[in-house]
């Protein structure tokens, strides 16, 4: 069953003289448990397609279906609550709330919900990201590489159907940017969520099932990865 | 962390500095509103405390009244004091004296303007109270608790206690008549006709059951001044300027309070917005964030209200403290009640409560619908700036790279420029229309000058004019006496026609009079008709007059050597239809006009005289403050003299003359007067032909009423601008503060400290260049606006307080410049990679 459809997906920004096409007629369907990595240049408007599988923006036409769910059906309120619940993000620069401890940051979706989190999955969750003993630190207090793992346990923490990641490894260096992979990679094994990952890097396309090419705005090439999980 | 809403905890609290400055707000504005309303309250309170002393406490009351209307108002449920008076019969101490036995009944005392100095009031028909300067004219002299043989009421002498003394008042002294009191038999109602003076219940609406009395009795009057101050004025008109006066400075104090926290709070959440876009991102609603705004609004609120209560409280008790330390030494602090009302105190922290709400919800919204992709794209401010191109270049570029960038900065950020801005305009706006209103409060209330300071009064029994009553000698050593401040002649005025070149003649004096005036041509030009009134001053007087003086002189001796006089040229000309009195400059002399005078008033050619305007007084210094539509002349002994001389004399008469015909004698404030009462004491022994008029106790009440009311006045415009002040240092150090980033970045690219600090300042002087024109603009239209509903009271100029409102507009630049000093400093110490690390 696929987890995430895509159907026509356009975006354009600006109007008449200044338009740009962001993204043009974009479709592909994932199955649940799929690693998937979107490559292209920058410009190339795979951001952009993040962005509108993830909910946070409008597509100036077509369909993006999220566990059967058409996403842009549904109203504000309700497109925030299904994020909230379905979509997990990670971004390059972290994007920590800088007044929340590790745990708490980790937390705060489920919070939004007016939910008592489930402590044990919780500290399972600080556990597997290694951040047991960092658990009580501000964002400001840890390194590049850990403050990334907060962002992918607070992607986790409600144990969402997608994992949207935006140049997660962006930020780091070679060996934390590794690490950052193997939990995501964990997080497909373990928990069977389908994770879309954007990246420059070429690791990260090779650790992928499947790389999906983009360029002005077109996908161009959709190839399985040689890896395989 | 038990739910999302901690979050809004955790910024106030890692934010501190920010909180902080929010809270300052805060407790500026609530203290702003309570000592506003303090302050209202207690100026109402001092004037209704007035009016009572000086017309007594009664709503109203019939000059005519019976028995039957006695019994008809002692039977109405509405009315709740009753008290009358049946006039007596007078009994003649001597040639000189008399006094007047009136019968009253135990309400009297608490409805009509009698003052009790010492004892009690009497409590049967044969104890009574007089005035205590009469009991020395008395036979015998007695004292409280002895008899005095009075005739009574039905004419019958008889022999009554004497149990109380009142307060001396003036005019029975310069009469030489007095008023004394008994006590009516119990539940006697008089025969014949008497004054009968109501109050109505506590609780009862005044204004609507007092037109139902007036046509109960004959000779109705209702005690109108008091009930303007209670806000139950039979004229409605009056309740309704009262009302739009203070509508209009509370709404414009409440829309300042918003403004202030709204400025505040939305530069507090602008610079986090990216942070509420990320929790978009992740999943929260906009109403949750709206909601986290509203939350960190009520944490803010509520440690901030309090605070200001007690701070607004606090800063009129220090203003108050600082002004009687520094000269108004009359009252005594325990004298001086600040009084503490509910309604303020809940008025205000309401008022507070709801301006934090409205303040943070434009802020809210904002934060409410910040876009998440904006959010995460994550390049810097996701506040759009939009830069104006093609406009008038700014003057600032005139000064150096550093002015060049303060120009584009105030442009850059519209937003931020017009918050900052926005609040130098409301602190000078509120200083403008609370120094005007205020200054016109007290032209319209208080009609104070040298004639308040006067305690005392020295006149011949009988007024002989061959040889003054009393050597220039015997005044200088009265006047020398401690405590004393002058002692001045007094002397009969005369009366003038003054014949005014047309150009010189205010059009509107004589409109306000419905009257057309006589005309005359002289010397080719025309004149038109006025009266005047020449007065002697002597040289005490001249001397005192100098607080007064606009243009000219008070010298005696420049003044009589230019055969010149003083004039007041301010009048009250009341309009004969309406009854309103129009304030007015009747004349427009300068120093050095020739005024054409008639002492004759019979318009012969050769009677006419001319004398020079030396001096111009802005208000009479003695007696009434304005005359009512004449020209209010003083002169110098010589110059009195050689005009007096056109004065036709009667048949059988003697002139007047420039004849003293008594003195006054004016105490310093709060000067101990025994000194100065022993030597006149001593004086009035040992010359048997002359009397004292002793008014001290007056003197000293009414003073102080005036005094209050100064106090209350000023004390209130360094509070507002105080508060103002404060305002303007806490937005422009807070926008300063906020953007350390991007001066670090500016230092990164190469700018010196110097550079920086020149930028910042120059930005600094726009803003309050900026702020205090259009502060100066809106307050002047708001005060346009508060002189027309005035002016329905009581017709005046309009007197934009030019000085006032200047050096505030100078004061507010300056504080623009200094408040930037402090941050700059810190900001050149700090660390260049801290500053460009920190969050935007």
């Amino acid at each position: 069953m696929n987890v995430i459809e895509a159907d026509h997906l356009s975006k354009k920004y600006g109007k008449d003289s200044t338009m740009v096409e962001a993204l043009r007629e974009v479709s592909f369907s994932v199955p649940q448990g799929e690693f998937v990595a979107i490559v292209g240049a920058s410009g190339s408007g795979k951001s952009t397609l993040l962005h509108l599988l993830g909910g946070l923006d409008r597509p100036s036409s077509g369909i993006v279906r999220i566990d059967g769910e058409d996403l842009y059906a549904l109203k504000e309120r309700e497109r925030a609550v299904f994020r909230r619940r379905k979509i997990g993000f990670i971004f390059q620069s972290f994007n920590l709330i800088p007044v929340l401890n590790v745990e708490e940051n980790i937390q705060l979706p489920l919070l939004l919900d007016h939910r008592q989190p489930d402590k044990e999955y919780i500290r399972d969750l600080i556990q597997t990201l290694g951040l047991t003993d960092r658990r009580k630190h501000l964002p400001s207090e840890l390194s590049g590489g850990q403050q990334q793992r907060v962002a992918i346990g607070r992607a986790l923490a409600y144990r969402p159907a997608i994992v949207l990641a935006d140049e997660p490894t962006g930020n780091l260096d070679s060996a934390n940017g590794r690490e950052v992979l193997e939990l995501l990679k964990l997080a497909v094994r373990q928990y069977h969520q389908t994770v879309i990952v954007i990246s420059h890097d070429m690791n990260v396309a090779a650790e992928a099932d499947r790389v999906l090419r983009m360029q002005d705005g077109r996908l161009m090439s959709d190839t399985r990865g040689g890896s395989g999980v | 962390m038990n739910g999302y809403g901690a979050l809004s905890g955790r910024y106030l609290k890692q934010q501190r500095k920010r909180s902080i400055l929010t809270i300052i707000g805060i407790i500026l504005s609530v203290a702003l509103i309570s000592a506003i309303g303090t302050m209202g309250q207690s100026l109402t309170d001092n004037m209704l405390q007035r009016a009572i002393y000086e017309q007594g406490a009664y709503h109203f009351g019939y000059g005519k009244a019976d028995a039957k209307l006695y019994n008809e108002l002692k039977n109405n449920v509405l009315v709740g004091k009753l008290g009358f008076v049946t006039e007596g019969q007078d009994t003649a101490l001597d040639d000189t004296f008399k006094i007047r036995l009136s019968e009253v009944n135990a309400d009297f005392f608490e409805l009509a303007p009698v003052h009790l100095q010492e004892g009690r009031w009497p409590q049967n028909d044969r104890e009574a109270v007089l005035e205590q300067w009469m009991l020395s004219h008395l036979p015998g002299k007695p004292k409280i608790g002895d008899e005095a043989k009075l005739n009574g009421p039905d004419g019958k002498p008889a022999s009554y206690r004497i149990v109380g003394v009142m307060i001396n008042s003036k005019n029975s002294q310069l009469n030489a008549e007095s008023s004394a009191y008994t006590l009516t038999n119990e539940g006697g109602i008089p025969s014949g006709n008497f004054i009968v003076l109501a109050a109505f219940k506590p609780g009862v609406d005044i204004s609507s059951h007092l037109k139902a009395f007036s046509g109960m009795g004959e000779k109705f009057k209702a005690n109108d001044q008091m009930l303007a101050y209670m806000g139950e004025s039979s004229d409605n008109n009056i309740n309704k300027v009262f009302a739009i006066i203070f509508g209009t400075l509370i709404g414009l104090v409440v829309l300042s309070t918003a403004a202030v926290i709204y400025n505040i709070f939305h530069i507090s959440v602008l610079e986090r917005i990216r942070q509420f876009g990320l929790l978009r991102t992740i999943g929260a609603t906009p109403a949750q964030i709206r909601s986290l705004v509203f939350r960190e609004a009520t944490v803010l609120g509520i440690i901030g209200i309090p605070i200001g209560l007690l701070v607004g409280w606090g800063a009129l008790w220090l203003a108050i403290k600082l002004m009687l330390e520094s000269g108004f030494k009359i009252l005594q602090m325990e004298d001086f009640k600040l009084t503490v009302h509910a309604w303020i105190i809940g008025g205000s922290a309401l008022i507070g409560l709801l301006s934090v709400y409205l303040a943070a919800w434009l802020p809210a919204r904002k934060a409410a619908s910040v876009s998440p992709v904006e959010a995460v794209r994550g390049a810097g401010s996701i506040v759009r700036e939009s830069f104006r191109r093609g406009r008038i270049p700014s003057p600032l570029q005139g000064f150096g790279v550093g002015g060049k960038m303060a120009a584009k900065n105030i442009r850059r950020n519209r937003s931020k420029f017009r918050i900052t801005t926005f609040s130098i305009v409301i602190s000078v706006c509120l200083f403008t229309v609370f120094h005007y209103f205020t200054q016109e409060t007290l032209f319209i209330t208080t009609d104070s000058n040298e004639e308040d300071r006067i305690a005392f009064s020295v006149y011949p029994n009988r007024d002989t004019s061959d040889k003054p009553f009393m050597t220039q000698e015997q005044m200088d050593d009265l006047a020398s006496t401690s405590g004393v401040r002058g002692v001045y002649g007094d002397y009969w005025s005369n009366g003038s026609a003054v014949w005014v070149p047309e150009n010189k003649l205010n059009p509107n004096f004589y409109s306000v009079l419905r009257r057309t005036p006589a005309e005359m041509q002289r010397d080719g030009a025309k004149y038109v008709f006025t009266n005047g009134i020449v007065n002697l001053y002597d040289d005490a007087r001249l001397k005192d007059s100098a607080p007064y003086l606009v243009a000219g002189t008070v010298d005696p001796k420049k003044l009589a050597a230019d055969n010149a006089v003083l004039i007041v040229q301010t009048v009250k000309p009341v309009d004969p239809k309406d009854g309103k009195r129009t304030q007015l400059d009747m004349t427009s002399y300068k120093v050095g006009d020739k005024l054409l005078i008639d002492m004759s008033q019979s318009e012969k050619p050769d009677s006419f005289q001319e004398v020079t305007v030396g001096g111009i007084l802005s208000q009479s210094p003695f007696g009434e403050t304005y005359l009512k539509d004449n020209l209010n002349m003083m002169a110098p002994r010589q110059v009195f003299e050689r005009l007096n001389k056109a004065v036709p004399v009667q048949p059988g008469e003697e002139s007047q003359g420039p004849h003293m015909y008594g003195i006054d004698i004016a105490m310093k404030d709060g000067a101990d007067n025994g000194a100065i009462r022993a030597k006149l004491q001593a004086l009035v022994d040992s010359q048997p032909n002359i009397r004292i008029s002793d008014i001290a106790a007056q003197q000293k009440e009414e003073r102080q009423f005036n005094l209050q009311m100064q106090i209350f006045v000023y004390g209130f415009l360094i509070v507002i601008g105080g508060i103002g002040s404060l305002n303007i240092i806490n937005t422009v150090q807070t926008n300063l503060l906020l953007r350390r980033r991007e001066f670090g970045l500016l230092q990164a690219v190469g700018m010196t400290v110097r550079q920086l600090r020149r930028m910042a300042s120059l930005e600094g002087i726009w803003y309050g260049a900026l702020g205090s024109f259009w502060g100066l603009v809106s307050g002047y239209v708001l005060s346009y606006l508060l002189f027309i509903e005035l002016s329905g009271l009581q017709g005046m100029p309009f007197r934009f307080p030019w000085p006032g409102v200047l050096i505030a507009c100078g004061i507010a630049l300056l504080v623009g410049l200094l408040s930037v000093q402090g941050p700059m400093s810190r900001i050149s110490k700090a660390n260049l990679i801290d500053s460009l690390r920190e969050e935007a």
